[in-house]
């Protein structure tokens, strides 16, 4: 293939034609596949593709930030985070499943960092072919057949608002079959990531801090370190970013006084901060007794996320928990000089 | 009614349905009438948007699509998805216009002919794009109007068969509808090679060209009565003229059509030459090597 553009359109049409197929881009790649990217969702095609995150030109580079996959957040397209390679191949496997189910049929991307992920080696332990296989039976697209003797297609909306509620609806359900297929998957392979949302060291704590993808290895570490300290804040990893998971923030929201969202991202001139920040706001604005947020941007254009860093926006959460209220809303935390600890 | 007896009759037996949402005069229907009747009902047809997806909507085999910047890469997946499952008894085709082929998805059209693809690529070309009210391609003639050239096409017309042969794919060819069974002919060798073959059919447009939509196959046939639109193919890099008409003014296929309705005497003179010049060096090289 010449280019992103015409391979995520080859994929997709390989799919309708009833292959199983997978693709992978980054960056400037995956912003160079947008127009195709919007075909998969629309016609129900359960492609799964990696899309390794690296910050888009100019003033990109090979290191991450999610900005290049939260662009195509509007898509169609499940996206899940992953921490490390071994949640990667245990993903990718999850991804056909999910995408594959009749109550879905939508594509489905793994999104994992560039560089921090996707350019260094940790020993990973590959599941066995034959299990892989009864997990993952033959892909069989009942939607679509373009083969002459069993052609068949679902009808040609006439009404797009009602195709596009059509996907919205399999966004919906996507939540109970990620949760689903993660909780088999941890059954037969002894391997699980609590479906869209992990909360880690969360018993009793008042306070939490969100992260998506690499940085919650470093994340661990400094809650540990601070809960050892007899501090209460804990940690939630954000693995589903669509499907949105609304009712489980809205739960987690009546535990916790306070959260920190850390973005690495950035949308300039936004409502206020990062993309999972304001998607946030707006899942808990209904609520009547709301926690107080801060948002965090960190590890832009692939600058390391710092033990100091982090350290750093447990502390402002924790301040914000003992005022009672918010000092600054949002904060870049690269701008601050704090140490180069890792 | 008879006539409706008859047309129920031929529509049964058709790969087409009757009816579709193109113009009155339009010439696409027309080219996939014989095209699947020599490609025959085992056929996808991955299409792009506008004028070609009009007719695509209504053929009576698998059809799917994209937009016109996919043309040639959805029929790669295709044909990709086929061998896999080794079904070597279905026949892809990837259909665009010409704003689509030689344009937009230019790109799509030489890498899939450089990776030698297993398919054929149709161009439908209309010579503008009309769908969207009449606008300049690439494919456009030269001194014809069109809502963006108002006073005449100022560069000439891409020559898309010749660019695609010199990437050294196994079959081009050059077809009208004035001459079904050439074309016919040209689509059954196209379907028994394996590899990237390329059909180009310029398809009269009654509501581009301004020309009355019952004279559709008329100015088809002047195209290549005039040596306009000559009927050709190339074979593994070799050329053979398969019309060799003696050659018809070109002014009687100009003054049939509103679209060159501003060109002076001297405009038209050097259309002629031009026209002379091309006839010529293509007889010239009629049976020769032209890709090397």
């Amino acid at each position: 293939m010449e280019g992103e553009h015409t391979a995520m359109a080859a994929a997709a049409a390989a799919s309708a034609a009833g292959a199983r197929v997978f693709t992978a881009s980054a960056a400037q790649g995956i912003v160079y596949m947008e127009e195709a990217l919007w075909m998969p969702p629309g016609r129900r095609l359960p492609v799964v593709m990696c899309m390794v995150n690296r910050a888009i030109a100019p003033l990109g580079g090979l290191r991450p930030d999610h900005n290049d996959s939260l662009l195509q957040r509007d898509t169609g397209w499940i996206q899940l985070y992953c921490e490390n390679s071994q949640e990667v191949l245990d993903t990718v496997v999850q991804a056909y499943r999910i995408a594959e189910d009749r109550r879905i049929y939508l594509p489905v991307a793994v999104c994992y960092e560039g560089y921090f992920v996707s350019a260094t080696a940790i020993p990973t332990a590959a599941p066995d072919q034959g299990e892989v296989d009864d997990f993952l039976p033959p892909y069989k697209h009942e939607l679509y057949s373009l083969y002459p003797e069993d052609y068949h297609r679902p009808p040609f909306p006439m009404n797009i608002a009602k195709a596009r509620y059509e996907v919205q609806q399999a966004m919906e359900r996507a939540k109970g079959v990620i949760e689903e297929v993660d909780e088999e998957y941890a059954k037969r392979f002894g391997r699980g990531y609590d479906g869209l949302i992990e909360e880690y060291a969360c018993e009793d704590v008042e306070a939490v801090l969100i992260t998506m993808g690499s940085m919650t290895g470093t994340a661990r570490d400094v809650v540990d370190e601070l809960r050892g300290e007899g501090k209460p804040i804990g940690l939630v990893k954000l693995r589903g970013f669509r499907p949105f998971p609304t009712e489980e923030f809205r739960e987690m929201a009546m535990r916790y006084h306070v959260i920190g969202v850390v973005d690495r991202n950035t949308s300039f001139g936004s409502a206020g901060g990062g993309v999972v920040a304001m998607e946030l706001a707006r899942a808990l604005y209904p609520l009547d007794d709301r926690p107080l947020l801060l948002n965090f941007h960190v590890g832009l254009g692939g600058s390391d996320v710092t033990i100091n860093q982090i350290r750093y926006m447990a502390e402002r959460v924790l301040e914000a928990y003992e005022r009672g209220y918010v000092e600054k809303e949002v904060e870049w935390v690269e701008l601050l000089d704090l140490g180069e600890v890792m | 009614m008879e006539t409706d007896r008859i047309f129920d009759e031929y529509y049964e037996k058709s790969l087409i349905q009757g009816g579709n949402l193109c113009c009155p005069g339009c010439g696409g229907p027309l080219f996939w009438r014989m095209a699947l009747e020599a490609l025959g009902p085992k056929t996808i047809v991955f299409g792009d948007g506008p004028c070609a997806m009009c007719a695509i909507r209504f053929l009576r085999v698998p059809t799917f699509g994209f937009h016109f910047s996919f043309v040639a890469d959805g029929a790669t997946g295709i044909s990709a998805a086929l061998e896999m499952k080794g079904r070597d008894d279905i026949t892809v085709v990837s259909s665009g216009g010409d704003g689509a082929v030689g344009d937009i998805s230019f790109n799509k059209v030489s890498a899939a002919a450089e990776r030698n693809e297993n398919l054929i690529q149709i161009c439908v070309d209309n010579e503008a794009y009309m769908n969207t009210g009449i606008q300049k391609s690439g494919l456009t003639p030269f001194g014809a109007w069109t809502t963006t050239t108002p006073l005449g096409k100022e560069s000439p017309k891409k020559n898309l068969p010749f660019i695609i042969a010199q990437h050294g794919v196994p079959y081009v060819a050059t077809v009208s509808i004035s001459h079904p069974a050439d074309l016919k002919g040209k689509l059954r060798r196209a379907k028994e090679i394996r590899g990237f073959k390329y059909i180009h059919f310029v398809s009269p447009c009654p509501t581009g060209w301004r020309f009355h939509p019952s004279k559709t196959v008329e100015v088809a046939r002047l195209s290549v009565e005039t040596w306009i639109w000559p009927l050709y193919e190339i074979v593994d890099g070799t050329l053979r003229l398969t019309s060799k008409p003696k050659p018809k003014p070109v002014e009687e296929y100009l003054k049939l059509q509103g679209r060159f309705r501003n060109l002076s005497p001297d405009v038209i003179k050097l259309i002629q030459s031009n026209i002379d010049g091309k006839r010529e060096r293509l007889l010239e090289n009629d049976g020769e090597r032209i890709v090397f």
